[in-house]
Order: C-alpha cells, then structure tokens, then sequence
C-alpha cells in the first residue's frame, strides 16, 4: 500500500537521478516546515511541533550511539540532564554564591553580572545562550566519555543495565545535590535566548520570551543540523567504523578500527547532541526539574529509535514526529471521539475514558510490535538490493588469474625476512594451544601452515594479529607484534581472513571494502561533517581503490557492489573478505583456509589468484587443507600437531614426513605413499 | 540505641531487603544462564506479583491492618496467598516467553531484550490504568510479635520472611541439582543445542525458568508488601535494578551467587542507608554495579566472564 504511493509520487520524477529527487523532497519538506508557522496563528500547535524538534534532536544523538555504534544506552536522558543543568545552573536565579572581586573580570565578559536582593553582593550568571549551545555540547561530550569509558569492555546487554544505571544516577544527583541544583524543585526562571542588537544594520535585538514560534525556528535549525551531522558521519570513514562494530567487534578490530577511540567517540558525539538539546529544551520551558529527566525519557527515546528504524537518520525523525504525534494529536482526539460516541449511545465507560493515559501503554506495544515484526523500523537503513541482469548474475570460472590487475599498486617485497615468528606459545588455562612454534617468512615468500583440526593453525593467527595473547616474540620487518591490539597489527601492514568468515553481515561489498582501507584514511568528524577538499578526496580515492580491488575479481563481485554480503554465496563472501584485506594495502597477508567450502573449480582459480599476488610482491601466509592448493602454492610448509611444530619442509618434503603422515594424513596414506615409493623403486631398479 | 544495636538492627533489616533482593535475583539470574537474555518485564513482573498478593489478600477479606491472625487461620492465609501469587506470576512469565520471546529466540542482536522493555511497559501500565498510580495499603495480618535484642528488635515478620525465603530457595537447590528437569535445565545453561540433541526438551526448559523464575518474583513481591505494608506501581524499577546488581555481584547465572549477591546488596543498602543518608543508597549500589562489571564482569561465584564474544 505504502509503496504504491509512493511509485505513484514517483511517476512523474522518474527520469530525475534518485539523490536529485531525495534533495527537492528534503527542500520542500524544509520549506514546508519553514512557512508553517506563517501560515497558522495557534501558538500550541507551533509549540507542539517546537517540542517534537527537541525529541527528534535527542532522537538523532541516540541514534549514533544505538543505531550506528550498536551500543545500547538506556541512560541517553542523562547527557540531556546534563546539558539542560548546565545552562540552567549558569542563568537561573536559584544559584548565586556570594560576589567577590575575584568574579569581576567575568563580569567585564558578560558572563556574570554583580545583584544585590537587600543582602550581601551575590553573582548572578548570565550565560548567553548561543554560548550555552556549542559549551553544553562539549560539557555533555565530556561527561559521555567519563559513562562511556569504564563500560567499553562490556558485552551489549551489560552496557544497557549499566547506562540504565547511570541514568538513574544522575537525576538523583540532581535531586540531591541541593546548592548546585536547587533539589527537587529544581531550577526555574532559566533565561530565554536573545539576540543582540546590530547597529549597524539597524536591527534593535529581540528576545525570544514566551512565544513559541522562534523557539521553532532554532529548533528546526538543530534538526536540520543534526540530520545533516548524522548523514554525513554515516556516509563517512567515522560511520563506517561504528557499523563495522556494531555488527562484529572482533573482526572491526582486526581491519584496523581502535574500539575503545571509536565507541567513547560514538558516546561523545551522541552524548553532546543530547546536551545540546538539553540546553535548548530548558531555554524554551525556562525550568529544569529531575523529573524531566528519567527513565521514561530515555525509553521514550528508544520507542522513537525502534519504530523509526535503528541506524536510520530519516526514519528516527519519523519515529520522534510520529510518537509526538500519538501524544498530543491522535490519543486526545480520539478520546473526544470516544466521549461524543460515550454520550450519544449512553455508555459511561467511553465517556469516561482517556486514552492520554494510555500513551506510555501504547509505546510498550509499540516496543512489543516493532520487535516481532518489523525489526528494521519504518524506514529500514538497510537500502533496496539493486536487482542484477542477466549476465551479470552469469560467472564462468575464470582461469589466470585477476582482472584489470594493473589498476592495483604492485608491492616491492624488500628482503631478508618479512615475519620471524620465535619460541611463541599460547595457552588457553591449563591447555597449551601453541608450543614454542618458530616459523620465518621470507619477504615475498608464500609459507602454508597445515596440520589436524586443533592442532594450533588458526590460533597461531590470531596471535600473530594480537586476538589472543602470547609469549615469545613475533617480529614483522624488525617490528614486535606482540602486545600490540588487533588495530595496531593492521596499521603495520599485516591484514587476515578469518576461517569462519567474519565479514560485517549488514553492511554491502563496497561498505566492508571500505572498511579495510579505514587504518589507511585519516578524516576525523569534523572532516566528516563538513567535509573540506581534502576529505572529499580522500573519500573519493578510497572509493575509486575500493572498486578497483572489488574489481580484481571481475563479475564476481563488481555488479554486486551494494549488495549486502549477508545475501552474497559463500565463494564471494571469502573473495569480498580478501578484498577487504587487500584494502588495507597489507605487506604480508594471513589467510585463513580461503578455499574452503569452494568447488574444486573455483578453488583453482582462486589459488591461481593468490599466486598472482604474490608475483605482485606479497607475502603470503596461508592455512589450507587442500593439498593440491598448498603445492601449487607456497614454497614452505609447516605443520604443527597439538601446538608443537612437526615438520618444515617443502611440500613434497613433509608430505614424505613420518610424523606427519601419522599425525595428520592417516596411515591410509602413508601406506599409499609407501606403495607408491616402492612401485617408484621397483621400476628404477627395472628400468 | 547504641552504635552495636544500631548495627544489629541494620543487619537485620537488610536481610529482609536480601530475601527480597535475593528471590527476584534468581529471575534474572535464571533466564540469563538459559537464553542469555537480560529480562527487563521481571522489574514489573514482581510489581504485579505485589498486586495479586494485595488482590488475593483483600479477597480473603485482610484490608489495612484491621484483621490479624495467628496460629493455623495466619499460616492457612499465608499459605493460600503464597501459592496463589506465586502460581499466577509464574504463569505471566510462562506468557511472556512463549507468546513474545519464542518467536524471538532465533534472533540475534538487542531484539529480545528490547522487546522486554516493551512488556516491562505494558505490565506497568495495565496496573496504572487499572489500579490506579497511587500507593496501596497492603494488608498485614501479622501479630506484632517483637524480641528485643539489646537496643536492636526483631519482628516475627522477619522471622516469617526468613524462613519463607529459605524454604524457597532450599526448594531451588534442590530441584537444580537433584531432580531430571534440573539437570536438563544446568545442560540447557551450559549448551543448548547439545542438550537438544540429548533429548532435552529445551522449549519446556526454557519455559520452565521463566516460570520458576516469575514465581519467585511474585513471592518477592509478596515479601516487599509484608516489609514495606504498602504496594505502587512504581516498585518495580528501583528493586528490580537493585536485584539485577545482586546478580551481577554473585555473577550472572549462577543460583548460589543470586542469592549471595541478593543478601549483599540488601545489607550494602541498609548499611549506607544508616551511614550516608537515604538519599545515596541508590548511587552506592549503582556504583557497586559499574565497579564490579568493571573489575570482575564474572561477579563473585561466576567463573565465566560474561563478554565472550
């Protein structure tokens, strides 16, 4: 239904690009918001609307740190406490310690003001609002570092009981803490904004007062604002990062992201929109109590994150128009619908009835109805799967190699050896899961590590990119690895697979390409929002690299750039997950079985793949099963049995080696191998 | 008073708030050890529980503390009141797994535990528009038996409410450790698809806890109207993050260490109550929650930490 109104709006724009008729939808949506308040004259409504500005302010900053970061704050009200306090305690009358000589020269900056109520001097603060603003922003930013920082370890649903907490912590602050905060009554009288005068162009200053409508004008400027910030933290290395979190941490770690930097900035930013909000909400009620700030406040806020659709910039400012909406239109009205039907059919139960009760019943059900059965919200984040033809569905195995391999930067090996793995061990409690291994990879080499299920290959790997921690010494190109975070390994040029595919599910082929190259870019969120030309190309040169790696594979992946991989086969999933390696621009790459799962078709032709890039100068580490992949490939092998390193070899070598055809081919084969030799001695002895 | 009577009688009301704490920490702490799941409709699960119990009260016709009962006809009374309650919350939890969260179980990712703030809404407000917002006198129809112990005073409802909470989690222990579905229900904690295949009915465990877990909140419920002689709808928030700290602190699914966490957090609040004022002993025991997540997220009988990934 809803869709087909919207094919039918669509009708006549067709020919227009999609961003052309998504920027005139937002102009005249802007527009229409814009010449509301000329058009009515109840002040209520615009003071309605100026109150679902707040909620969708709010609604936006949770969205950071809930949609985009995936960390579920159910305390968000506090940082809005914290910035409404902070303007509030810096203009209300209830605050004003004793006046001193020491405050004058704030006084010469405005910022206080010397009064006297027939006492002793006292200060009165005068903050002006437009200072308040960008301040409250920092101050509640500040303090959403100081929450954030000691939850960062916790797994998600601890993180929710813990801000739940904090939540709760700081409206009885407020309460409590009476000579800052004047207490339960709170603070009141808080100044409304002004303008000051402008001589020069004749304008006189005004000030905002009680009338609603510039209340909404500036609170149409912070959504409009914040929905821009949001759009463009999404759309950039920053937004990138926290989605590669929120859908897995360990592999975000991995390709290069610091978690602790990236979670205490999702927190940061989120946290200085609330305040933000926070020091507009109490400008325009002119009061600032602790009941404003509690627990239904924040869940308030989830209900409009949750119906608009988590992650999504467009869908949460639904959601917060929609549950404004409910509130103060469609319960009471309906309630006067119900009292006309009670008092014409006599039923005193419906002339007695008020749905305005039943508001916060509606955003349990809401809540309860989102989740079962529309998780994404209304407006999902995830876009529509672009639909592919024919031929591009169409992917003959390909032999030989890459495709348009010279768009890739070739590497220069150097010399002597690339990693010098010595005397490294891991244990898991009382289980040694690596023994004392030593292993050298010659710069420009491929060394392919094999052995039995358990027997260390792939924790080897995660110690070498610092997943689990080790003893010993692990040395790339003269640097120690060990002790270094997952991040860290990556920025020195040392990039993974995984063997059980962790590729960020929710996110397209490009979006996780991009994310490898996340180490190798610099834009902080000042270049992400305003983007500066410096910013834009660097975006625009990592997106031209992404397409050209996703490219390396010819059809393979290239029609399915912004296909989420979660649809993608399994073969392209292990192909998107190397692309993102790749895009680290990595000097030595660890792979973790990239072949299997694959068809002996394609297994060739990604080996002849992995050849290729090591004949561009890459070296290669690699775990595999498959032995013809292994002799086709690396120069050395190493074979470990239950942590212990067995053989190294060439590959014919340790395919003869006793050890390792008891421990890891089965006897089968070595007495296959052993008739074999034996047929091979006979007939030189004939021959 | 002196300061040791002051002291005793501080212990003594903090393990009536441990009881209380303690049995609605096994609600969380069970239905995290099987699914995982951090179960935020408990919170008004045990305010609702509070409600029948007053529903059932006045029913028998206890209104305030006009009628009071000893011997037989009080423990008859006490009896009836505990089974009732106790069998009508386990059954809403029993409602609440199966008609929301089975749907969910496949799911990963917040939506579970999101969904559960929603039901933690809906049960608060079917009692706010129902019953009303205001504070309700709940029947007491103890006699004021009181032993002085020095300064300090000991109540026969204290007694009364030690004892019942003993019973109840003696009762736990017992099914846990020594009985079939018991077993099934330690395997379903430790891996659940292995005990599938076990031929662990893992739906009836699931269901199981919750009930098992919901009764106990209703009778923690209970207990916080025989202590506190009064019910709102509110109640549920502030004891029901206060238990969830008591999980936490004996480390999250795990029986043993609900009930320990339960006790400390009930004489934490009754000390810092005593030491620092009223109005902190939230902040005290949020602090102790952030702290111990911190420092030692196993709490102190869990062994496992809780953020594998």
């Amino acid at each position: 239904m809803a869709s087909a109104i919207i094919t039918l709006i669509n009708r006549p724009f067709a020919h227009w690009s999609q961003e052309k008729r998504q920027l005139w939808a937002t102009v005249l949506l802007a527009a229409a918001f814009a010449i509301y308040p000329l058009l009515t004259d109840d002040d209520a409504n615009i003071d309605t609307i100026a109150n679902a500005m707040s909620y969708a302010t709010l609604a936006l900053g949770l969205n950071i740190v809930v949609g985009f970061a995936g960390l579920l704050d159910l305390g968000y009200a506090a940082f809005f406490a914290i910035g409404a306090y902070y303007y509030g305690i810096f203009t209300a009358y209830q605050v004003m310690p004793p006046w001193s000589e020491a405050w004058a020269p704030l006084a010469f900056l405005g910022l206080v003001e010397k009064i006297n109520q027939g006492g002793p001097d006292l200060v009165h603060f005068t903050m002006s609002f437009w200072l308040a603003l960008p301040t409250g922003a920092l101050v509640a930013g500040f303090f959403g570092v100081l929450f954030g920082a000691p939850t960062l370890r916790l797994r998600g649903d601890y993180l929710a009981i813990v801000t739940l907490g904090f939540g709760e912590i700081v409206p009885i602050l407020a309460r409590n803490m009476e000579s800052v905060t004047n207490g339960a009554a709170g603070l009141n009288g808080v100044k409304g904004p002004t303008l000051p005068a402008i001589k020069a162009i004749g304008f006189g200053g005004y000030s905002f007062g009680v009338d609603a409508t510039p209340y909404y004008y500036v609170g149409m400027g912070l959504v409009a604002l914040l929905i821009f910030s949001s759009i463009r933290l999404r759309d950039s290395r920053i937004g990138r990062a926290w989605m590669a979190i929120r859908e897995d941490e360990t592999a975000a770690s991995a390709m290069g992201i610091n978690l602790r930097n990236f979670k205490l900035l999702a927190f940061a930013i989120g946290a200085s929109f609330s305040g933000f909000t926070g020091v507009f909400f109490v400008s325009k009620l002119q009061v600032a109590t602790p009941e404003m700030f509690n627990f239904s406040v924040s869940s308030m806020l989830i209900v409009m994150v949750v119906l608009g659709g988590m992650g999504s910039v467009w869908g949460v400012v639904l959601g917060a128009g929609l549950l404004q909406l409910l509130q103060t239109w469609i319960l009471p009205q309906t309630t006067n619908v119900l009292h006309d039907i009670g008092h014409a059919i006599n039923s005193d139960m419906l002339v007695a009835a008020d749905l305005v009760q039943w508001t916060q019943m509606f955003f349990g059900i809401i809540i309860v109805v989102m989740m079962l059965f529309r998780r994404d919200g209304l407006i999902p984040a995830t876009r529509a799967q672009p639909k592919l033809e024919m031929e591009e569905q169409h992917a003959d195995v390909k032999r030989g190699g890459f495709v348009n391999v010279d768009r890739i930067e070739k590497w220069n090996p150097g010399t002597g050896n690339a990693l010098e793995i010595k005397d490294v061990t891991v244990r898991f409690g009382g289980l040694v899961a690596l023994n004392k291994v030593n292993l050298t990879i010659p710069a420009g080499g491929v060394v392919a590590v094999i052995g039995p299920n358990g027997s260390g290959k792939s924790t080897l790997f995660n110690a070498i990119t610092g997943l689990v921690t080790a003893e010993g010494s692990i040395k790339f190109e003269g640097m120690e690895l060990i002790g270094l975070r997952p991040d860290e390994v990556l920025q020195k040029g040392v990039a993974r697979t995984f063997q059980n595919i962790r590729l960020f599910p929710k996110l397209t082929v490009l979006e996780n390409v991009l994310i490898g190259e996340h180490c190798r870019l610099k834009t902080l969120p000042f270049g992400a929002i305003f983007r500066p030309p410096s910013a834009r190309a660097e975006e625009q040169g990592a997106l031209r690299k992404a397409l050209d790696i996703i490219g390396l594979f010819g059809n393979r992946l290239t029609p399915r750039a912004n296909h989420t991989v979660s649809g993608l086969s399994y073969a392209n999933r292990r192909r998107v997950e190397i692309s993102r390696a790749l895009a680290s621009r990595p000097r030595i790459l660890l792979l973790d079985e990239p072949t299997a799962g694959m068809n002996p078709n394609e297994t060739l032709e990604l080996a002849e793949q992995i050849a290729e890039l090591n004949a561009m100068g890459l070296t290669i580490l690699i775990i595999e099963h498959k032995l013809d992949v292994v002799t086709r490939l690396a120069q050395s092998v190493t074979v470990l049995d239950h942590g212990d390193v067995i053989a190294q070899g060439s590959a014919d070598e340790v395919q003869r080696n006793e050890e390792v055809l008891t421990a890891y081919l089965g006897r089968a084969h070595r007495a296959k191998i052993e008739a074999q030799d034996a047929a091979a001695a006979k007939e030189k002895a004939n021959g | 008073m002196t300061s040791g009577d002051l002291f005793l009688q501080q212990l003594i009301n903090g393990l009536n708030l441990g009881a209380m704490y303690s049995l609605l920490a096994l609600g969380f702490t069970l239905v995290y050890g099987i699914m995982e799941l951090i179960n935020f409709s408990h919170f008004n699960v045990f305010m609702v529980g509070c409600f029948i119990a007053l529903g059932v009260l006045k029913l028998m016709g206890m209104d305030g503390q006009a009628v009071i009962l000893t011997g037989l006809p009080l423990i008859g009374v006490l009896l009836v009141t505990f089974l009732i309650t106790m069998f009508s919350s386990g059954m809403i939890g029993v409602g609440i797994e199966r008609l929301l969260l089975r749907p969910l179980r496949a799911v990963t990712g917040p939506a579970a535990m999101i969904l559960t703030i929603g039901v933690s809404y809906i049960l608060f407000n079917v009692i706010l528009i129902g019953i009303g917002g205001d504070t309700r006198n709940f029947a007491n129809p103890l006699p004021t038996v009181t032993w002085n112990i020095g300064g300090a005073v000991l109540r026969l409802r204290d007694v009364l409410i030690w004892g019942i909470t003993v019973i109840l989690m003696l009762g736990l222990t017992y099914f846990v450790q020594f009985t079939k579905l018991g077993k099934g229900m330690r395997a379903t904690a430790q891996d659940p698809e292995a005990a599938r295949m076990m031929g662990v009915e893992v739906d009836n465990v699931v269901g199981l806890s919750f009930f098992i877990g919901s009764a106990l909140a209703g009778a923690s419920g209970l207990i916080f109207g025989l202590y506190y002689n009064y019910a709102k709808v509110d109640m549920g928030f502030s004891a029901g993050l206060r238990a969830f700290t008591a999980a936490v602190l004996g480390g999250i699914g795990n029986v043993p260490g609900a009930m320990l966490g339960g006790v400390l957090i009930g004489l934490i609040e009754a000390s810092s109550s005593q030491l620092i004022g009223q109005l902190w002993a939230d902040v005290v025991i949020f602090s102790i929650l952030v702290i111990v997540l911190v420092f030692r997220p196993a709490g102190l009988l869990g062994r496992q930490a809780p953020n594998k990934s």
